[in-house]
């Protein structure tokens, strides 16, 4: 077995096995940390699809600030007495589980009988993926995506303020009791 | 017999597109499972978070495969999203806490005005 492919499945499988520890656990502090576990698994993901400047962002953005977001409104609640982490009723619980199921068998069905390795066209889009793939990014990201980007701004501002606003209202965390 | 299973060896040894479309698709679904199942506000925004990025996988597959580097550049897309989802997301779960000291998903039911 090559290192590629063990580096792969080892990766899947620590992937998959955090990602199960986060829906299954009931304690949500466990469930953000196995997060996190996940988060630099995909991390090593993108890198062995040599997407190096985007497995440090996954890392800088997801594992550090999105997680240290999460822990600390979980550590803001104090929720260490969690009643009913799950669904209750079993038969909707069962539909539930029996549509992600078929939902997966579909897409992992599509994709074992689709053709590998169908190819794009060599054309304009086409651009060096390895090698100064991080300059080639930057190159794009601000010529051809300039506006998507510049739209991302804008949202991100919007999205500050209204998360601001919705947590103020009425009074602070430590409100009245 | 024997070609059987130097075919299953070979599924193994050959990593390639399909094998990150599987483990993509596979990611989603336990995220999917996680909003389906979970009722804590919080482990569902982490369940999306999940499923987010199982998507960023398939892109990221797709972008080598095909030597396509716009892959990557929705992935950034992707990500800013998520945390702009996250940011919100968790402000209602503490506007839900200070009403109910529970962050339940049925409590969101009573945030209507």
């Amino acid at each position: 077995m090559t290192a590629d492919a063990f580096l792969f499945w080892f990766l899947a499988i620590t992937t998959l096995a955090g990602g199960i520890t986060v829906v299954s656990i009931a304690n949500p502090i466990y469930a953000a940390l196995s997060l996190a576990f996940t988060m630099v698994s995909v991390a090593a993901v993108f890198v062995t699809l040599e997407a190096y400047f985007v497995a440090g962002v996954q890392l800088i953005v997801y594992a550090g600030a999105v997680m240290v977001l999460f822990v600390m409104v979980l550590m803001l609640f104090d929720l260490k007495h969690e009643i009913e982490a799950f669904a209750r009723g079993k038969v909707s619980g069962a539909i539930k589980l029996l549509t992600a199921g078929v939902l997966g068998g579909l897409l992992i069905g599509a994709i074992s009988y689709s053709p590998e390795g169908s190819k794009v066209a060599a054309g304009a889009n086409q651009v060096a993926v390895a090698g100064d793939a991080t300059k080639n990014l930057g190159y794009r990201l601000f010529t051809q995506h300039i506006f998507a980007f510049e739209a991302l701004g804008v949202l991100l501002l919007i999205i500050a303020v209204g998360a601001v606003a919705l947590s103020r209202s009425k009074g602070g965390t430590h409100g009245q009791r | 017999m024997d070609s059987v299973s130097s075919e299953g060896l070979s599924l193994i040894t050959n990593v390639g597109l399909n094998h990150y479309l599987v483990l993509s698709s596979a990611l989603f679904c336990l995220g999917l499972i996680g909003v389906l199942l979970r009722r804590n506000a919080i482990v569902m925004l982490m369940s999306i978070e999940l499923m987010l990025n199982a998507v960023n996988i398939s892109f990221i597959a797709f972008g080598k495969y095909n030597s396509n580097i716009d892959g990557q550049i929705m992935v950034f897309f992707v990500m800013t999203i998520a945390a702009a989802e996250a940011a919100v997301g968790l402000a209602l779960a503490v506007s839900i806490f200070k009403r109910f000291k529970e962050v339940n998903i049925r409590f969101f039911e009573h945030l209507k005005g």
